[in-house]
């Protein structure tokens, strides 16, 4: 059905930089990233790149990159050990919008994320959230079992 | 392809109650005015008040068309001159978008169009593309559940209980209690000492019916905007008896006091069927048929996919002046958790601000409409022209 839905109703026509995709892969296939962070760029009119998270990065690293005031897409890769003692590893979308941010900010995000989402193939879960409890370790570990 | 650029849209929000509009980009709409047509019959003899069908269904009215005009003419705009983002009802049917947009080209010749549904700019203004809206504005209330951005349709439902209702509650209780209410134009009043006023009888002679009416709910509508607070349980008469009675000074100087009434009446959205012990009225006839604001929530979620069931819960979004009311929030959140799966994470969401939550939709449609990279998306009227109205569907899906 994706391609029926080529537009999406009131999207914001943002597009999307080339890099976001390549990193993206770079997390998926080689494991060099724990995640990471994309922001809207405004003039060029597309989602570009802002923070990578190294391997050996922690999750608590990663809640320090989100602003506080603003919004952000993420991806975030999720390491964990299943009850059968099995390494594991799922991929989070994370739409990133804290109640406190612009309102401006807030409906470009939204707008935006459907086509955004859409280029990162392979994404396991997505998220939106609007304070910090929302992305607790404890709900990633939830959806991921 | 329109590049919208140079001038800025205009934005349209026609609620059932008022209507919304101003240029993109803005952060408030610049003008906001009841949706009523005064016409004027027989040499000015008569000056008729009708109220202005819901927005759902007045695409189809010629009423519809005067509104517009008037909105228009409001602005100080020539609507050939702007790209016009007009937000329509959720529930709207193809038909009634094909409509919106034909008239738009043909009767205001508008140079590029943009439909948006409510439910999805009230979402996105929250930094959501998955949500459940619960827009509870003055004509009715519609629940739609939303996911990346697209309205599901299945998952759409409508009440008429909306502000305007609620103040009919209002109005006729009061009137059962012996008082009425002088329209604002019906009197004078003079301060004759400092602090001392007389109130003067005026007769204007060929007023109607349905004008004094529309000046009698204003007033009802500012006492139940004044008043009136959700109670945090559901409503009952014996326990809300020796309340503490509210006073409340109307325009004519007479002083009311109201007691139960003031969470009675709020607890109607909660409970229709509280509506038959209201004096006067009675005579609703869909108060069985219509559930309260959490059975409503609870319904539209469930007619959803069970994979975003659990995300619907987590975002519910309140928006629409109705939805202000005090204690509204809290309760139907309380509500919800004691109805929802015992998995489910029930979260209600509400801009602080009033105004944000109020104009929710028209913010949304301001801030799309102005986005730089928003501007090739615009249903121009070359495209118009060329591919028809049906092209709209795809366009503004």
């Amino acid at each position: 059905m994706a391609f029926l839905r080529s537009y999406s109703n009131a999207s914001s026509g943002m597009g999307v930089a080339d890099d976001c995709k390549h990193i993206f892969l770079e997390l998926q296939r080689k494991k060099t990233h724990r995640y990471v962070v994309f922001k809207i760029d405004e003039k060029r009119k597309e989602v570009i790149v802002e923070k990578i998270g190294g391997a050996t990065e922690s999750y608590d690293d990663f809640m320090a990159s989100l602003p506080e005031n603003d919004c952000r897409y993420a991806i975030y890769d999720f390491d964990f050990v299943t009850e059968e003692n099995c390494q594991k590893s799922k991929i989070f979308f994370i739409a990133w919008s804290p109640s406190v941010s612009r309102i401006r900010a807030k409906m470009l995000y939204a707008a935006s994320k459907d086509r955004f989402r859409r280029e990162l193939d392979g994404v396991h879960y997505e998220l939106q959230a609007t304070d910090p409890s929302e992305l607790d370790l404890e709900i990633l570990r939830e959806r991921a079992h | 392809m329109y590049g919208g650029d140079e001038v800025s849209a205009i934005v349209l929000d026609l609620g059932s109650y008022t209507c919304k509009a101003g240029y993109a980009g803005e952060d408030a709409p610049k003008a906001v005015f009841p949706s009523v047509v005064g016409s004027i019959y027989q040499a000015g003899a008569t000056d008729e008040v009708k109220h202005e069908k819901d927005s759902d269904s007045m695409y189809d009215s010629e009423n519809a068309d005067k509104t517009k005009t008037r909105k228009l003419e409001r602005l100080l705009i020539d609507p050939k001159e702007h790209p016009m983002l007009l937000a329509e009802p959720s529930f709207n049917t193809p038909q009634q978008r094909e409509k919106a947009a034909e008239l738009m080209f043909e009767s205001y010749k508008v140079p590029a169009l943009f439909l948006a549904k409510n439910a999805v700019l009230t979402s996105f203004a929250s930094g959501r593309a998955t949500s459940l809206v619960v827009d509870s504005g003055g004509g009715s209330t519609t629940i739609a559940a939303v996911h990346d951005g697209y309205v599901l349709q299945k998952a759409v439902s409508t009440s008429p209980i909306g502000g305007e209702f609620l103040t009919d509650c209002m109005m006729k209780s009061l009137e059962s209690k012996g008082v009425m209410i002088k329209p604002r134009y019906s009197f004078k009043r003079k301060e004759i000492r400092p602090g001392e006023f007389q109130t003067v009888d005026l007769d204007i002679p060929n007023t109607t019916e349905s004008y004094k009416l529309y000046s009698q709910r204003a007033v009802a509508s500012d006492i139940k905007e004044s008043v009136c607070r959700v109670p945090d349980t559901a409503f009952e008469e014996s326990a809300y008896a020796n309340v503490p009675m509210t006073p409340y000074e109307l325009p004519d100087g007479q002083t009311i006091e109201i007691g139960a009434d003031r969470f009675k009446i709020p607890d109607v959205l909660f409970n229709p069927s509280l509506v038959q012990t209201i004096p006067g009225m009675e005579s609703f006839a869909g108060s069985a048929s219509v559930s309260g604001l959490p059975q409503m929530v609870i319904e539209s979620i469930n007619r959803c996919d069970a994979d975003i069931k659990r995300e619907l819960f987590s975002s519910i979004l309140l928006a629409g002046g109705t939805a202000s009311m005090l204690q509204l929030k809290e309760r139907l959140e309380k509500e919800l958790m004691e109805e929802a799966p015992q998995a489910a994470r029930v979260k209600v969401l509400a801009s602080g601000n009033s105004i944000e939550r109020r104009f929710s939709v028209w913010i949304g449609g301001s801030i799309l409409a102005s986005l730089g990279s928003f501007q090739q998306l615009w249903f121009s009227k070359a495209e118009y022209e060329e591919h028809g109205v049906s092209n709209i569907q795809r366009k503004c899906p």
